[in-house]
């Protein structure tokens, strides 16, 4: 029979036991042009016949009960195992998505700070007076202001 | 179960017991007994320390105007001996940064050769150099994150700023005053990696501790336009330098602070002409000239009988003094003290600083600020130059009435007008807004004050006061004084025909917004003088921040009048001291904080009684004498005589006076007569 343990004890039965004749003899090509047989063909190529059709199965609770029992402590076990993985793989996730967030908000302080700078840049007096300049804003002139007086009539402004 | 069977069995279990032995051994061996070796190995692989930034605290200005920032930059540095190939790394980066590929190449050798693991290769580089070197992706170019100063306004407030080292440490101005506050500490932040270099969990070692930001009392409006006003008349008058003081009198805040020449704290001048770089207005002491006569009338409202209407001999511009002969410029007979200031006569203020007197002179410059520094919190700053009262000559009363013989600053002159302004209590300046103002001390009675302030005013509103033409606010009332001080040549020991123009002024007068000093050096000619050179940026500093102060007018806005243009501008202090006279700042400034405690009397001191002795008093028993029907000339040499004051209108003979002949004139009060054709 060539199953696992045929081969096993191959390697593992004392010499004394008397090995068995190989049965590639029986195979021995009469033709000369037949193809030689493959080493262990016997083993490789042995299929036995079994005639299983009088077997009947016969019914077993026990078993039936044990094999639930196995799904169920498989299922809990399973539930287990990710119910205490699971923080540590969000865990994880987080770790990478709090890590590009962080990276993200000092590019953006660089580029707040810089804008910051062109801000203040395009405010200064400096600018604001050229600006004043090239609009042809000039300061009034002595005596050329006028306040408003709302309490007399609805006259807004004067001159 | 037969044999064979339980062989197997035995078998395969001696297999899985060997099979787990070695895995257990092998994990011992790399968890226990190769722990640390391991743990080290996988730290470095895995974990990252990167610093954090923690900016340098900005400076703003008091309505949180950004005058000084810190910005992130990238530099680039390389470990030498990582380096492939030492020509190839030196072509590579003096191309992209723009340095000698030779000299590189020198460094790069010299640090293999010196085993040197570090090497900056440019500092603060721009961001399209480092993206350019990110690109060629070598992983022996490395980027460090510094951080850099940046001055948005570029020159305005350079000399109160300050600057910063390469390696942002305040090395001028306010940068150096408060580099611990506004210096951050950078943070440890360990950061673990995956295979791919991305970051997945990261522990804050050391926080970071950012720099305080710093907020000046300095309003940057008011700022530019002193800085601007300052930088044109320096240019006008083809003077050297100058300085403006904006001071508000009620709590010591100085709004402006300029001095010319300037600079852009980006890019600070380097090699030897640092000069631009002198913070004159609290560093570089002068002759203050006849702005000083201020202290010499407030000592005198203090300590003597005399009043604004007192009359003083000015002697037609001539005194001699203990065989020194005085001349002025102006040939004046008899004034007025209030008219001695609007005038800017130097022999009336002499005659007025010998009637208070050496001791009480030297008392009220002291008590003044003069002698000692102001406080502000700026480095360098200098006590100006005030003698000991036991090195005082003879004569030095003389020179110290009129503003020489005696150093000043910017500053100190800033708030010694300030002194005036704010009803006599001394108030320390101050620049930093959040700074806890400090207890001010009483110089003057508030009465004294209040009469300076008026006779002050009388050199802005009399036609014939120096300030008159060129310093007179339009809408807002206002007090002056103009100052012209020659400048000694220390070579020649001589008087130039140079000049330090000045002034110091306030407004409004009822109740002071704002004080100005300004100081122009080495101006020339009589243009050069300080109304004419000073006065016009006082008034457009004084009047610009009064506007954006909103104070209110107190006066209708009328254009100038066309008797302004007859104004004598001329107060130069000295006309002709000769050269017998020492030096006049020999003396080092600190030399009078030694000799700080107050003199009782100095007997060596001359007889400095003058000839108003007895004023008010027509007679023995104080009685009015009859004026009427006499010349000015007639009228001018009795009351002299009698040290009486007189205030005069009109031309002619004397028609009618007030009090009449013959009844007592109370203290304090002059006689009014009216002349008539």
């Amino acid at each position: 029979m060539a199953t696992l343990a045929a081969i096993f004890d191959r390697f593992t039965s004392p010499r004394t036991i008397e090995q068995p004749a190989p049965r590639t003899r029986f195979l021995e090509p009469e033709d000369p042009f037949a193809v030689p047989a493959f080493p262990n063909e016997d083993v490789y190529f042995y299929a036995k016949r079994i005639a299983n059709s009088n077997v009947l199965r016969v019914a077993d609770p026990a078993a039936r009960k044990t094999c639930w029992r196995m799904i169920g402590y498989s299922f809990v076990l399973a539930m287990l195992v990710i119910s205490l993985l699971l923080p540590t793989l969000y865990g994880l996730m987080a770790g990478y998505r709090m890590e590009a967030l962080r990276q993200e908000k000092a590019r953006l302080d660089l580029d707040r700070a810089a804008l910051e700078l062109q801000e203040t840049k395009l405010e200064t007096p400096a600018r604001l007076e050229e600006l004043a300049r090239m609009q042809r804003f000039v300061d009034p002139a002595p005596e050329s202001v006028v306040y408003l007086d709302t309490k007399s009539d609805r006259i807004l402004a004067k001159k | 179960m037969d044999i064979l069977a339980t062989k197997r069995v035995h078998m395969l279990a001696r297999l899985a017991f060997l099979w787990a032995a070695l895995i257990a051994g092998r994990l011992i061996q790399l968890q226990v007994i190769q722990h640390g070796e391991y743990k080290k190995l996988a730290t470095r692989q895995q974990e990252r320390v990167i610093e954090v930034r923690a900016p340098r605290g900005m400076i703003l200005d008091r309505h949180g105007e950004r005058l000084a920032m810190s910005l992130p930059v990238e530099s680039v540095c390389v470990d030498p001996l990582r380096v492939p190939d030492l020509g190839v790394a030196a072509g590579i980066l003096s191309q992209i940064l723009g340095l000698d590929s030779a000299e590189l190449l020198g460094q790069l050798k010299s640090a293999v050769d010196n085993r040197r693991g570090f090497l900056w290769i440019k500092r603060k580089v721009t961001p399209q150099e480092a993206a350019r070197l990110r690109d060629l992706k070598l992983e022996w170019i490395e980027f460090r994150t510094e951080s850099q100063r940046f001055y948005p306004n570029r020159s305005l407030a350079a000399h109160l700023l300050g600057g910063v080292d390469f390696e942002e440490n305040g090395n001028a101005g306010i940068e150096q005053s408060f580099n611990e506050q506004l210096q951050g500490h950078p943070g440890e932040l360990v950061l673990t990696e995956d295979v791919q270099k991305r970051g997945f969990k990261s522990t804050m070692e050391t926080e970071p501790q950012p720099g305080q930001d710093i907020h000046l009392t300095i309003d940057s409006s008011i700022q530019f336009i002193a800085e601007k006003e300052l930088k044109e008349m320096v240019q006008q008058q083809h003077a050297k330098s100058g300085s403006v003081v904006a001071m508000d009198p009620r709590n010591g805040d100085i709004v402006a602070y300029a001095n010319y020449p300037t600079y852009d704290p980006n890019d600070p001048p380097k090699g030897q002409d640092v000069s631009a770089r002198e913070d004159l207005a609290i560093a570089a002491p002068f002759e203050p000239g006849s702005v000083f006569k201020v202290i010499t009338l407030s000592a005198a409202l203090e300590t003597t009988h005399l009043r604004p209407e007192t009359m003083i001999n000015c002697g037609g511009g001539k005194i001699t003094l203990f065989g020194r002969t005085i001349h002025d410029d102006h040939r004046y007979g008899i004034l007025s003290m209030e008219d001695v200031l609007a005038r800017s006569s130097n022999i009336g203020a002499i005659n007025i600083g010998l009637t208070v007197g050496q001791d009480k002179m030297y008392e009220y410059v002291r008590r003044f600020g003069f002698g000692s520094k102001t406080g502000v919190p700026l480095p360098g700053e200098s006590a100006g130059m005030v003698r000991p009262l036991k090195h005082w000559q003879k004569t030095s009363i003389a020179s110290v009435a009129m503003g020489h013989e005696i150093g000043v600053t910017a500053m100190q002159l800033a708030q010694a007008a300030a002194i005036v302004a704010s009803g006599g209590l001394r108030i320390k300046p101050r620049l930093i807004l959040d700074a806890p103002a400090a207890e001010p001390v009483r110089v003057l009675r508030p009465e004294t004050a209040i009469t300076m302030r008026r006779m002050m005013e009388g050199v802005m509103i009399k036609p014939y006061g120096t300030g008159h033409r060129y310093a007179r606010l339009i809408g807002y009332t206002s007090g002056g004084k103009t100052g012209t001080a020659m400048i000694y040549d220390y070579q020649t020991r001589h008087y130039t025909h140079f000049y330090n123009a000045s002034f110091v002024g306030f407004a409004p007068i009822a109740n002071p917004a704002i004080v100005v000093a300004v100081t122009i050096n080495h101006t020339e000619g009589k243009t050069g003088y300080g109304a004419p050179a000073s006065g016009p940026v006082f008034r457009e500093v004084a009047s610009s921040a009064l506007r954006i102060k909103d104070v209110p007018k107190d006066l209708p806005e009328m254009l100038p009048s066309p008797d302004d243009g007859q104004a004598d501008d001329n107060d130069v202090a000295i006309a002709d001291l000769g050269s017998s006279i020492p030096p006049p700042l020999v003396q080092a400034g600190n030399a009078a904080a030694a000799d700080d405690r107050p003199v009782a009397s100095a007997k060596d001191a001359p007889d400095q009684r003058s000839f108003l002795e007895n004023p008010g008093s027509g007679d023995a028993a104080g009685r009015v004498p009859n004026f009427q029907g006499k010349s000015v000339r007639d009228v001018i040499q009795q009351s002299a005589a009698l040290g009486i004051p007189v205030e005069f209108t009109g031309s002619g003979i004397a028609r009618a006076q007030i009090p009449a002949p013959g009844d007592v004139l109370p203290s304090g009060h002059a006689v009014r007569v009216e002349f008539g054709r």
